[in-house]
């Protein structure tokens, strides 16, 4: 019996260990992504960046501009959310930052059929 | 040296350990192969709404029959002709100064109205320019200096009196991005009627010309 509650004390001290680990590896990853509503120090940027938007003669988003992206952001992701007033999503694209001289401008497409009048935000993000 | 024996306790013991473990090491890793973002940012719209009338509205029409004459720039109505060798084209364009819109804004929606006040079964086309005009100064000899869209952003057929309005929001959004909105140039590209347009200058306010914007900031 003094055997069996040993092994169980073991197994249960690794099994926790093991869930610590992760649970700190996820806090840490999740800290260091993002500030809600402001720019977060990357490995490329810690500027603001400025998304505009161009329409088609409907009124429809047929492209949104990255500008001031540091080419030190080369190769990297840039993704966009277009989000309503409610913060739902109204569609999605993501471009890669190509390489340029100086803030490259980075054009990202594919957004579908979505009303610019319905636009109140931009969600962004730059992912290796 | 004890002898190790492999008991069924030890052995479901020893799978529950690598269990958990190899679970805790899994989720571990997900999160961290998840987690490459960088770089992330939120950017919020003002949105608006800035009209425009004849109070920030200059146009004008030139006329090929007369081609120094800047008359066009204070009359009344605006004609064009697609008459051979008597065309008139007219002009409109907006000052959205007023709006203290930044290149970085964007037009959702902009309509330009038009009244006609001499009917004819002609097709009108609105041609974007993109180079700055006056109309004190802009004649028929000065057309061919102006940068002007080969493609037409909107018709309107002057068939009947009464308002037109034409879609115009690429136009716009374009022009609020490069600074200056420089209007349009409008001719007839079908029919060979002579037809006009109220001018800012119209003694009748609901015959000048307008325009409604929304946009965004």
């Amino acid at each position: 019996m003094k055997r069996l509650t040993r092994i169980l004390g073991i197994a249960l001290t690794a099994a926790l260990l093991s869930v610590g680990v992760a649970s700190a590896a996820s806090l840490g990853l999740t800290t260091g992504k993002l500030g809600a509503g402001s720019v977060v120090v990357s490995g490329c940027t810690s500027s603001s960046l400025t998304a505009t938007r161009n329409v088609d003669n409907n009124g429809n988003v047929a492209q949104v501009n990255v500008t001031g992206v540091p080419q030190a952001c080369a190769g990297q992701t840039v993704a966009i959310t277009l989000e309503n007033s409610s913060h739902t999503s109204l569609g999605a694209a993501s471009a890669i930052v190509g390489t340029c001289t100086g803030g490259c401008t980075v054009p990202v497409t594919g957004f579908g059929t979505v009303s610019a009048a319905n636009v109140t935000a931009y969600s962004l993000s730059l992912t290796q | 040296m004890r002898r190790f024996r492999l008991t069924r306790l030890r052995l479901v013991s020893s799978l529950l350990v690598g269990s958990l473990a190899f679970a805790g090491v899994g989720y571990a890793a997900s999160l961290g192969l998840g987690s490459k973002q960088l770089h992330a940012w939120r950017q919020t719209l003002t949105k608006g709404t800035c009209n425009q009338t004849s109070t920030t509205a200059d146009d004008t029409y030139v006329q090929q029959a007369l081609p120094t004459s800047t008359a066009g720039g204070t009359a009344t109505t605006l004609t064009i002709s697609p008459v051979a060798l008597a065309q008139d084209y007219a002009f409109i364009r907006f000052n959205l100064s007023g709006c203290s819109l930044p290149t970085t804004a964007g037009a959702d929606s902009a309509v330009l109205t038009v009244r006609v006040t001499t009917a004819g079964a002609d097709t009108i086309s609105l041609f974007p320019v993109t180079s700055s005009w006056s109309s004190s100064t802009l004649n028929w000899n000065g057309v061919s200096s102006l940068t002007i869209g080969s493609t037409a952003s909107g018709t309107f057929s002057a068939s009947t009196t009464g308002n037109k309005t034409v879609t115009v929001t690429a136009d716009v959004d374009a022009a609020i991005k490069a600074g200056t909105l420089w209007g349009w140039e409008l001719r007839a590209t079908s029919g060979t009627a002579i037809v006009a347009i109220g001018a800012a200058e119209n003694g009748t306010a609901a015959n000048r010309p307008s325009m409604t914007l929304n946009y965004e900031k």
